[in-house]
């Protein structure tokens, strides 16, 4: 895996770089949970936050008044080196999408890292996947392939949350 | 048991400061009353200003704002200043998380049952690496082993 320093895995880089705000131009997440566990799926990363960004005074004030106050999420599933199925995606998706509803979301992106080559029933799947509310991303550590879902929030994950910077891709995998 | 702490430079300053001044205008009465009124000597003396300012700014951060937390593989203690402020053991809690503060200082949130009762662990305000100690604290909370690393860094410079 790409990685900083020598134990440093893909996902430790990528949720260093949230830490440090990389979503902060579109959502401030501001709680970070390792190996979360909702019912039979285990989220490498789960981070919790909203659009509107807390700041420091004069930024504070205006993100109060212009920004919507959305609730958002981010989660993470590393696969390692097993297959990555469209049934666990699928099963994976519907999971994330029931705990949108539960807590109220207004967006959420799920990002799954895998070890091997992205298989192409994988990157059909989420190359097409358009529903608003979720954005979706796989990603190889091996090969450094990147895939996005066809929406706003899927392709802020490649924009904003720079997940091909994480995997060290210099790929650019148009949707 | 192991500790955690870091002196936080910008709140020294903002205790020492107001000192420095208060010591310089001191030091500039005594200056006036012994008749040094030029040269390089009663630079030298206001200079002086700076370590006293600092030595009680010092003393004050010591007594309210220093932030240690002391561990080991069964409890927690967190000490701002001379006070207290949290202690636990590991095993009371069930979830760890990382919260990243209006800052963006990134400190350790222990849950006992999720999304309920939490303590928050000031870790920012000391030298923990807060990825790494987070790993720490939840192999502890969900009972596992911790592995031999201690989640301290070098304070940098």
């Amino acid at each position: 895996m790409k990685s900083s320093t020598t134990n440093e895995s893909a996902v430790d880089l990528f949720e260093s770089r949230l830490i440090r705000g990389g979503t902060r131009l579109i959502a401030d997440l501001t709680e970070f949970f390792r190996d979360y566990q909702v019912d039979d799926t285990t989220f490498a990363i789960y981070a919790k936050g909203a659009t509107r960004n807390k700041g420091f005074l004069l930024s504070r004030f205006l993100a109060w008044t212009v920004l919507p106050n959305y609730s958002v999420s981010l989660f993470c599933v590393d696969e390692g080196s097993a297959l990555l199925t469209t049934e666990k995606v699928r099963r994976t998706v519907d999971t994330v999408t029931r705990i949108t509803k539960d807590e109220d979301l207004k967006w959420a992106w799920l990002v799954f890292f895998s070890n091997r080559d992205l298989p192409p029933p994988i990157v059909s799947f989420i190359s097409r996947y358009d529903k608003r509310e979720l954005g979706l991303a796989a990603a190889s550590t091996s090969s450094r392939q990147v895939v996005l879902s066809n929406n706003q929030v899927g392709r802020s994950i490649g924009r904003q949350l720079k997940l091909r910077k994480t995997i060290g891709s210099d790929h650019t995998w148009k949707n | 048991m192991e500790k955690l702490t870091k002196t936080q430079v910008p709140i020294l300053a903002s205790y020492s400061m107001p000192l420095v001044l208060l010591s310089a205008f001191v030091i500039n009465a005594l200056l006036v009353v012994f008749h040094i009124s030029g040269g390089t000597l009663r630079l030298v003396l206001l200079a002086g200003s700076f370590p006293v300012g600092f030595v009680f700014g010092r003393l004050i951060y010591n007594k309210r704002s220093h932030v240690e937390i002391q561990f080991d593989n069964s409890t927690f203690r967190v000490i701002k200043g001379s006070k207290e402020i949290v202690t636990g053991f590991w095993r009371s809690y069930r979830i760890v998380s990382l919260v990243v503060d209006q800052f963006g200082k990134p400190n350790l949130r222990l849950y006992k049952t999720k999304g309920g009762e939490h303590v928050d662990l000031p870790i920012s305000r000391t030298n923990a690496e807060p990825q790494r100690f987070r790993d720490y604290a939840q192999s502890l909370v969900t009972g596992q082993r911790p592995r031999g690393i201690s989640p301290q860094v070098v304070e940098a410079a």
